[in-house]
């Protein structure tokens, strides 16, 4: 969908060269070696408290991040962080966030060279983002008082790359961390994918889609759909055709039947444009039609492959046959021709 | 650590470390959040998470880096730790039993200092490896 990239084109300057892949890529590198300038302090030192929410939420016992006395029993001059923690320290915190966020809808500056970064990439389509790699060196431990600063560089920005995930930049930052003294005590590299989620989160999750109930009585709809055919229930007694699925004839309420293959062709006798609520199996705006088919059933079924304001009641549409998930394929109706 | 120390004399090339296990849960995913600063609401809002087409909330990353990281320095000494490198290789699930595996690869001598090398990993119960990695440690000597 474009209307992501229309809405938000002319804010940022990076974003008119989101159309054509080589100006991207040469965006893209142009943040090569960006770093956030003099280095960053944290907002707290190294503290008992935060050490003390960080070995809980891991579970953690090693009385060396808590007890003075544990620490020198282990040749520890005091109490320390723990190395995997380095991150925490400078993390911009929840209201930061919000307001980077505020300021990004509201097209104001970008941030860092990260955050800008982040937000061309957004806006080229590589919406969702993995964290792929963390490397952590630590020169020494951190000790209770340390006031840590941070210093970040984007290390590399990769050409576009194919990935299972689906196609996407790989970015990674190197962060250098120095004590009070300015002295370096840890560096980390973090490397994410930011990509363009390979399918739709329809198919991507197929299972997800709410699956119909098959029962006894409408099995052999979903066996027809699944071979291309649309079938449907003729009486065994009067002949009447009935669709759906149904035990008894509504005309003469035999439960005698056989299925019959019918034209998936058809005029559109009613439709409805879903906007919302959305359920991510399904793409939308979604077009829902009740079609009559030559024979004189009603089946109701999606549309494809026609925008939703095209759409006109009486108009001439076939069904074919889609895959949902491994099993089952729902018929799905398109303008005759198209 | 705390009660022993480990000196690099006691290590052998192949030794492993005490398994930790630690089943994930949703309250895990937001007494992490806090206590790291990453607000991500993909790891804490199921409404979010699922809209997005995830089938739930899932853990954070550097969840999976600081679990793992826990044998690590149970073993090796918080202290000693000098290098730690993970590469995330699939997401973690909240009802997951999460367990570590760390394996001493190599010990060797440079510049005067004793270093141990270690591979490390973290895997659900079905055996699949959501995190794995490598670590060195500077170790005592005893010489």
């Amino acid at each position: 969908m474009s209307s992501r990239a229309e809405r938000t084109s002319g804010r940022n300057p990076a974003a008119s060269a989101v159309g054509g892949g080589q100006d991207l890529q040469d965006l893209l590198s142009s943040f090569q070696g960006r770093s956030s300038g003099e280095p960053s302090p944290a907002a707290d030192p190294v503290n008992q408290a935060m050490i003390r929410h960080f070995v809980e939420a891991m579970g953690d016992e090693n009385p060396v991040y808590l007890d003075e006395e544990a620490a020198r029993a282990c040749g520890l001059p005091g109490v320390i962080a723990p190395p995997a923690m380095l991150q925490a320290w400078i993390m911009r915190g929840y209201r930061a966030s919000l307001e980077l966020e505020r300021a990004r809808a509201a097209g104001e500056s970008a941030g860092s060279p990260t955050d800008e970064l982040m937000a061309l990439l957004d806006e080229a389509g590589f919406t969702s983002v993995v964290a792929t790699n963390c490397e952590q060196d630590y020169l020494r431990p951190l000790f209770l008082g340390d006031h840590l600063s941070v210093r970040s560089s984007i290390e590399s920005v990769s050409g576009l790359k194919q990935t299972a995930l689906g196609a996407g930049h790989f970015l990674t930052t190197r962060m250098d961390f120095t004590d009070a003294r300015g002295e370096a005590v840890a560096t980390m590299h973090f490397r994410i994918l930011k990509f363009r989620p390979r399918q739709s989160p329809r198919s991507a999750v197929g299972a997800m889609r709410p699956r119909p109930a098959i029962t006894e009585d409408s099995a052999f709809f979903f066996e027809g759909t699944r071979e291309g055919r649309l079938l449907v229930q003729s009486c065994g007694s009067c002949g009447k055709l009935r669709h759906p699925p149904a035990p008894a004839c509504p005309e003469c309420r035999s439960l005698d039947w056989d299925a019959v293959e019918v034209s998936p062709r058809g005029r559109v006798l009613s439709f409805v444009v879903v906007h919302h609520p959305q359920v991510p199996a399904f793409d939308y705006p979604l077009v829902v039609a009740l079609v009559e088919l030559h024979e004189g059933l009603r089946i109701v079924a999606d549309m494809a492959g026609v925008e939703p304001a095209d759409v006109a009641i009486g108009m001439e549409v076939e069904a074919g046959f889609e895959m949902i998930d491994q099993e089952i394929a729902l018929p799905r109706f398109r303008p005759v021709g198209r | 650590m705390g009660e022993e120390k480990l000196y690099f004399e006691d290590v052998k090339e192949g030794a492993e470390a005490p398994v930790k296990s630690h089943t994930l849960t949703r309250t895990d995913l937001v007494r992490y959040a806090g206590a790291s600063g990453d607000y991500n609401p993909m790891h804490h809002d199921e409404v979010i998470a699922t809209a997005s087409g995830q089938p739930s909330v899932f853990g954070h990353g550097m969840f999976s880096m600081g679990l793992l990281g826990t044998a690590l320095t149970d073993f090796v000494g918080a202290g000693n730790v000098v290098r730690y490198r993970v590469r995330f290789s699939r997401q973690t699930w909240p009802g997951e039993e999460l367990s570590t595996k760390i394996v001493v690869t190599a010990k060797r001598e440079d510049g005067g200092r004793h270093l141990v090398d270690l591979e490390c990993s973290l895997a659900n119960g079905d055996g699949e490896v959501k995190v794995v990695g490598e670590a060195t440690a500077v170790l005592p000597s005893r010489s």
